[in-house]
């Protein structure tokens, strides 16, 4: 396991690739979720510019409400996509240098090697749910001050559920990097398939529901970014006779879950298989 | 002899095409085993299933008289078709990943790098490498952590006459220190030069397998007798080139590492005082039945 990890520690450390497009998500998901209340206050002023009772701005940055705000903002699609994109890059590029092929020569088996692959996507996961954790707190510090700190009761469930969204994602991604190999292939494959393909798919198959919907819950990409499903805005939805999600439900984790476990199991056999 | 590999029957097809057919030999300790066929012949093939890269269709081999595994691969130094390396790494940190795959030490990296004389050049990216160093560098990630087996697929492919130099000089070193090497070329002349064994190959048949002095020395051997026999077999050993000679039925069959010919050879026996009363040159047949293969598949 360690050797394994020095490994892959050595090929990441100097990729300059790396670290820029980690940065640059970092940036991204900073911006997606401290800019998430402007956004959604500036719709509600020109809503409210065309109606006679103005709806009240939102706030999404208190405790206890920061930890679901937080969750819901960072999976969303177009900020999830860039550490999966990060992870194709890193596989593919062992089929491009064929690296790949000289760690098997070289004695390591198939099988250790997905296994640093997925022991990088679980590191890839862990990190950033930590960090985005760190950055809840401290925007919840922010606005509501230490005496309303809280964490067990909604900000271990979001970030539990955020870790899984984020783990099966990369799963996904590392099923389309093993599977294609080839990294324009695999990144516009992999973009084109989360960010049209799916929400087409839903739009053509939508229920004529307002908020549930079958579809929404069994879509291999919506599965992982519905952990949380709204953004916690008490009073929105109390206007709305709505009611708030309290916690990740248990059940929906398992739809990507089980999604995640076919692909890895599939990339195995194929890996297995397939000459490289 | 301990045998090192040993290959039964195996099979490969691709398709339609079958790139190696039934295939078997053996590969003792210490030999420098030469694959020796013109491009497309399977030489490749072969190499990427005996180290796990390509599933054999049918047939079996062994390493070191185990069924193969991950650990008889880290026992063995290759270098298959291109120097395979991450281009953003420099040197060391690259030798260091194939340190970690094969569970050796970092020790002997700078003295790999000195052989391959890239020690200079130790901290620049594998980018910046030329075609030679690449190859070198391959060469290199091949002797860590002394292998027992070294596997090279074309080691002096594409370069210059100087690097090719280099390459070969570095092979006989490695080969002198006792390691077994299996070299896959479809250069008649580097085998010559480099190998003890030789199996040649053509579209994935075996055509032959044996000693390369048995078969493959490029000169013409050339029959003669005398009268006086031990004179004649005291004279030979001064003609440039002479490597050893057999005697049959009071007739001597004289080898050479280059081309002789009968009427020089003649002449400067003559100067010695001795009459030739037999004097015939000798064909080489899978000399010249490979040169046709070559020249049939350019």
């Amino acid at each position: 396991m360690k050797r394994l990890l020095s490994i892959e520690y050595k090929k990441i450390r100097t990729y300059k690739v790396f670290w820029i497009l980690a940065g640059l998500y970092f940036v991204f998901l900073a911006a997606g979720v401290l800019l998430a209340e402007f956004m959604i206050n500036h719709m509600v002023n020109d809503i409210n510019s065309r109606l006679p009772i103005p709806f009240p701005h939102v706030a999404l940055y208190y405790f206890p409400d920061v930890w679901q705000n937080v969750a819901f903002f960072a999976s969303i699609r177009y900020v999830l996509i860039f550490p999966a994109i990060i992870l194709i890059i890193l596989i593919t590029n062992e089929f491009t240098f064929k690296t790949i092929r000289q760690n098997i020569i070289n004695g390591m088996s198939k099988t250790e090697f997905l296994v640093s692959k997925l022991m990088i996507i679980l590191l890839m996961a862990l990190v950033t749910t930590v960090i985005l954790a760190a950055g809840a707190f401290f925007i919840g510090l922010v606005h509501s001050g230490f005496s309303e700190v809280t964490f067990f009761s909604r900000g271990l469930p979001f970030m539990t559920g955020f870790f899984l969204s984020l783990l099966c994602y990369l799963v996904y991604a590392f099923f389309c990097g093993f599977m294609l190999r080839n990294t324009g292939m695999a990144i516009a494959i992999f973009t084109l398939y989360s960010l049209i393909i799916e929400p087409v798919i839903y739009f053509l198959f939508r229920a004529p529901f307002m908020f549930k919907n079958i579809i929404y819950t069994y879509l291999p990409v919506n599965s992982v970014i519905r952990l949380t499903e709204y953004p916690a805005i008490p009073m929105l939805k109390k206007l709305m006779g709505l009611e708030l999600q309290a916690s990740v439900s248990f059940t929906a984790c398992l739809i990507p879950l089980g999604y995640a476990a076919i692909m890895i199991g599939i990339v195995f056999w194929v890996m297995k298989k397939k000459d490289l | 002899m301990e045998t090192i590999l040993s290959v039964e029957n195996i099979s490969k097809s691709f398709g339609k095409i079958k790139a190696v057919n039934q295939l078997s030999f053996e590969v003792g300790k210490g030999h420098v085993f030469g694959i020796l066929g013109p491009n497309g012949s399977g030489k490749t093939t072969t190499l990427s299933m005996l180290l796990g890269l390509i599933p054999p269709d049918h047939g079996v081999f062994r390493w070191f008289g185990q069924p193969p595994s991950n650990e008889s691969r880290k026992r063995i130094g290759s270098v298959i078709e291109s120097p395979n390396f991450f281009p953003y790494l420099d040197a060391v940190t690259n030798l260091k990943i194939v340190a970690d795959t094969k569970n050796k030490p970092y020790d002997d990296i700078d003295e790999v790098l000195m052989l391959a004389g890239l020690h200079e050049r130790r901290f620049s990216k594998f980018r910046t490498f030329s075609f030679g160093m690449r190859q070198r560098l391959a060469l290199a990630s091949a002797l860590l952590g002394k292998p027992e087996v070294m596997i090279l697929d074309e080691p002096t492919n594409g370069l210059d006459p100087q690097g090719i130099a280099q390459i070969r000089e570095l092979i006989s070193l490695v080969a002198s220190r006792g390691t077994t090497i299996l070299l896959a070329s479809h250069l008649l002349d580097e085998v010559q030069k480099i190998c003890n064994h030789v199996l040649v190959l053509q579209k994935g048949v075996m055509l032959f397998c044996g000693q390369v002095q048995e078969v493959l020395s490029v000169s013409d051997s050339i029959e003669m007798a005398a009268a006086d026999m031990s004179g004649l077999t005291e004279a030979i050993k001064e003609i440039p080139g002479y490597t050893s000679f057999t005697e049959t039925g009071g007739i001597i069959q004289v080898h050479f590492t280059t081309v002789v010919n009968p009427s020089d050879i003649n002449a400067f026996l003559h100067q010695k005082g001795i009459i030739l009363s037999h004097l015939s040159e000798k064909k080489r047949s899978l000399e010249q039945h490979f040169l046709e293969l070559l020249h049939e598949n350019p």
